[in-house]
């Protein structure tokens, strides 16, 4: 039976944010005998609110935040004024980003942790290593792939750290792409393994199984086999019967007392009205761009800069996911419109290499990242018409014939990349846009490039006819889906905003976990992370209560 | 405004199994003239040649939809792009009554004057999401769009899924 409580009850957490890492923090916090509020800003769906609907999902925010009501602002530097411009995209739901996401369920390498004791400074980059280690983080990777249910083969990828357990299901059936992208990569002397991904290939824990309906990407998932926590924690966190969820929620401000402890949020509920929700501490998890907004938004006497801002750091550093896409056609049917995404993946080009003269790299996966109106309108060649009958013919022909291979590639952190408050354009609530400061370092451009091409030699070496990448893909990146980085991670508090256990440095009883506090993004695939830091936050705060050193 | 569905079919006959009840479906914002002007824009960008096109899927109810909902904010552009239009297609073939009136060589060379425009590219986008978008938007039908690609329209699916995939498992 769900809890109710009144905004006038002061609960033991505020949960900003029902997402990826959200989710993770309801259920364990609730489990563990807390009394728990959720504020999420989007709706309640649940399997049957689901649909194949393309035009609603893809072109219509269908499931993601709609820019007409929550605009963004973009500008490459911030010398240049900010223009409105989509920018940002993320799950607006129950489940959030974990909802509607591609389900690559990468952990971070071990040397992700240490890049800058390893490879030094960057020049006009500020890379730094992570408070924490891989193994300090590996138990709670094992107890995300656990809890939420993670299909793949433990040990098949030969850069991976160790593992302290395998994954509780076996990969999910190989697909033509992958088949392909396996012979043409082994070819070449690569590793090429059965992709982790959050889709259960088996029955788990009370879920049916993935019966390959090929609405993964972007979609919600009908037969609750993606493991979001919408379908995988949220359950048992409203079991507890100390969990509320309050969906349609949107926080405009977390409000802080005379002793500088935040003591609650005010929050707008369906029917526009304000709600000062009382609380014992705040979790926020509104996403690498939401919480650093929901942060500068929350000014007051004690934190004139934005709450939790002493070090100047909230908000920046924003990271975003790179990465181009080739695609081959091949001469039999591949019909990769049907089941996952992505069934092969590889880590060969994963690591800096300092002989290739930058930094980064990228993990390649074969993958069909289509669905038909989309591939219609911008998946074609540009080399041939983009309409007309020769057009419509090609489209007809290739539709079932090919398979892509995506990059996803570094993105170092820069100080002046970040998040911050539109001065002039405001949300349909009236609260100052997102502005987005983005522009590539110059080796993020050069990790496109260098993957591009191994990219190409692998669809050449799987006997593609055709190969073609949408140039716009190797363009600067100015739309995410990815939002890391804006509230970094680290042991001084002049220079990061939380400490190693996500606790903001100037608020003892206020905690960020997703994206933001990522301080580098490996080769993006962030949702294991955030989720291993989820846990292991969650366990963090369970002691910390306990000593009453919250 | 103000056609109903059967003068729509009387004047184009391109809809031979279109039902009764559809018969008298009227569109929401369109008037006449304008829906054929894009409807034959539309039937460039997707022709119904050997196989169903934008008319046969019934695209410009799609866009009627579009146009009368989600899409409000691009009525103005429809109104001053097919203003443009018919400046253009003046201008290229002086004399022409409509884009609908000319033949279908000429109307390729009227588009492709135009095809940079935003108007174009918005015509294209509707087009495009009314042949491949669901049916219940009231474009794809008998899931045209779906069939030209090769798409199976069901629920679940079992491996092997392809060519390559199905080879690897002999």
């Amino acid at each position: 039976m769900s809890a109710q409580y009144r905004p006038t009850d002061t609960v033991d957490f505020i949960v900003v944010g029902a997402g990826a890492a959200g989710g993770v923090m309801a259920k364990e916090l609730a489990t563990a005998g807390f009394r728990v509020v959720v504020l999420e800003q989007g709706p309640w769906r649940h399997e049957k609110d689901f649909t194949h609907d393309e035009v609603n999902v893809m072109f219509r925010s269908g499931l993601t935040n709609d820019h007409r009501k929550q605009p963004n602002t973009f500008r490459k530097t911030s010398g240049d004024p900010a223009k409105p411009q989509p920018a940002v995209e993320y799950g607006r739901m129950v489940g959030g980003g974990s909802v509607h996401f591609t389900t690559n369920y990468w952990r971070f390498h071990p040397e992700d942790f240490r890049e800058r004791s390893a490879l030094g400074s960057i020049p006009s980059a500020d890379l730094q290593d992570w408070p924490i280690t891989y193994d300090e983080l590996e138990p709670y990777y094992t107890k995300a792939e656990w809890e939420l249910g993670i299909s793949g083969l433990g040990g098949s990828n030969p850069f991976d750290g160790p593992r302290s357990k395998p994954y509780p299901l076996p990969p999910m059936p190989v697909k033509s792409s992958g088949v392909l992208f396996e012979r043409a990569a082994k070819k070449l002397g690569l590793h090429p393994f059965p992709a982790p991904v959050a889709v259960i290939s088996q029955p788990y824990r009370g879920r049916a199984a993935c019966v390959h309906c090929g609405f993964c990407e972007s979609f919600g998932c009908e037969m609750g086999a993606k493991s979001s926590t919408l379908a995988a924690l949220i359950p048992g966190a409203v079991k507890s019967g100390r969990c509320e969820i309050r969906p349609n929620s949107y926080v405009r401000k977390i409000e802080v007392g005379n002793d500088g402890r935040v003591r609650g949020a005010i929050y707008f509920d369906d029917a526009g009205r304000e709600i000062f929700q009382r609380a014992k501490a705040v979790v926020v998890s509104a996403n690498g761009a939401e919480t650093p907004r929901l942060l500068l938004m929350s000014k007051s006497k004690a934190f004139p800069h934005g709450l939790a801002n002493s070090s100047g750091n909230v908000g920046k550093y924003l990271m975003f996911d790179n990465g181009a896409l080739a695609v081959g056609l091949f001469e039999h049917p591949l019909n990769e419109y049907k089941s996952i995404v992505v069934t092969r993946v590889l880590h060969d080009f994963y690591r800096t290499d300092p002989k290739r003269g930058f930094y980064g790299g990228g993990g390649l996966d074969s993958r069909f990242d289509n669905y038909p109106a989309g591939f219609a309108l911008s998946g074609m060649p540009k080399d041939m018409p983009q309409w007309g009958s020769e057009w419509k013919r090609a489209v007809g022909q290739y539709y079932t014939h090919m398979n892509g291979v995506l990059a996803h590639t570094s993105c170092l952190a820069v100080e002046q990349n970040s998040i911050s408050l539109d001065d002039n354009v405001k949300d349909a609530w009236g609260l100052p846009a997102l502005r987005v400061t983005f522009k590539n370092h110059p080796d993020d451009l050069r990790a496109i490039q260098f993957c591009a091409e191994r990219q190409k030699e692998i669809l050449e070496t799987a006997g593609a006819k055709k190969i073609w990448i949408d140039p716009e893909s190797m363009a600067e990146t100015t739309y995410s889906r990815h939002l890391m980085g804006t509230c970094r991670m680290g042991d001084d508090p002049h220079s990061s905003v939380v400490n190693r256990w996500n606790r903001a440095h100037d608020v003892p009883n206020l905690f960020l976990v997703d994206g933001s506090s990522l301080v580098t993004c490996g080769r993006q695939q962030p949702t294991a992370t955030i989720q291993a830091l989820a846990y292991r936050t969650a366990d963090h705060i369970q002691q910390a209560a306990r000593r009453g050193e919250i | 405004m103000n056609i109903t569905r059967r003068e729509w079919v009387l004047a184009f006959s391109c809809w031979a199994g279109a039902s009764r009840a559809q018969a008298q479906q009227r569109f929401t914002w369109l008037d006449a003239v304008s829906a054929a002007e894009i409807e034959a824009i539309a039937r460039q960008i997707i022709p119904d040649d050997d196989t169903p096109g934008a008319g046969r899927a019934g695209v410009i109810w799609f866009i009627d939809g579009a146009l009368a909902g989600y899409d409000q904010d691009k009525r103005e552009l429809y109104t001053r792009g097919l203003a443009e239009t018919q400046a253009k297609r003046e201008q290229l073939f002086p004399g022409s009554a409509s884009t609908a009136s000319l033949t279908a060589d000429q109307q390729v060379a009227l588009l492709q004057a135009i095809e940079k425009t935003e108007f174009f590219q918005q015509v294209r986008l509707h087009t495009i999401l009314g042949f491949f978008g669901h049916p219940m938007y009231g474009g794809n039908r008998d899931m045209v769009g779906w069939k030209l690609i090769g798409v199976e329209h069901a629920m679940r699916f079992e491996p092997p899924f392809g060519y390559y995939d199905g080879a690897a498992a002999k």
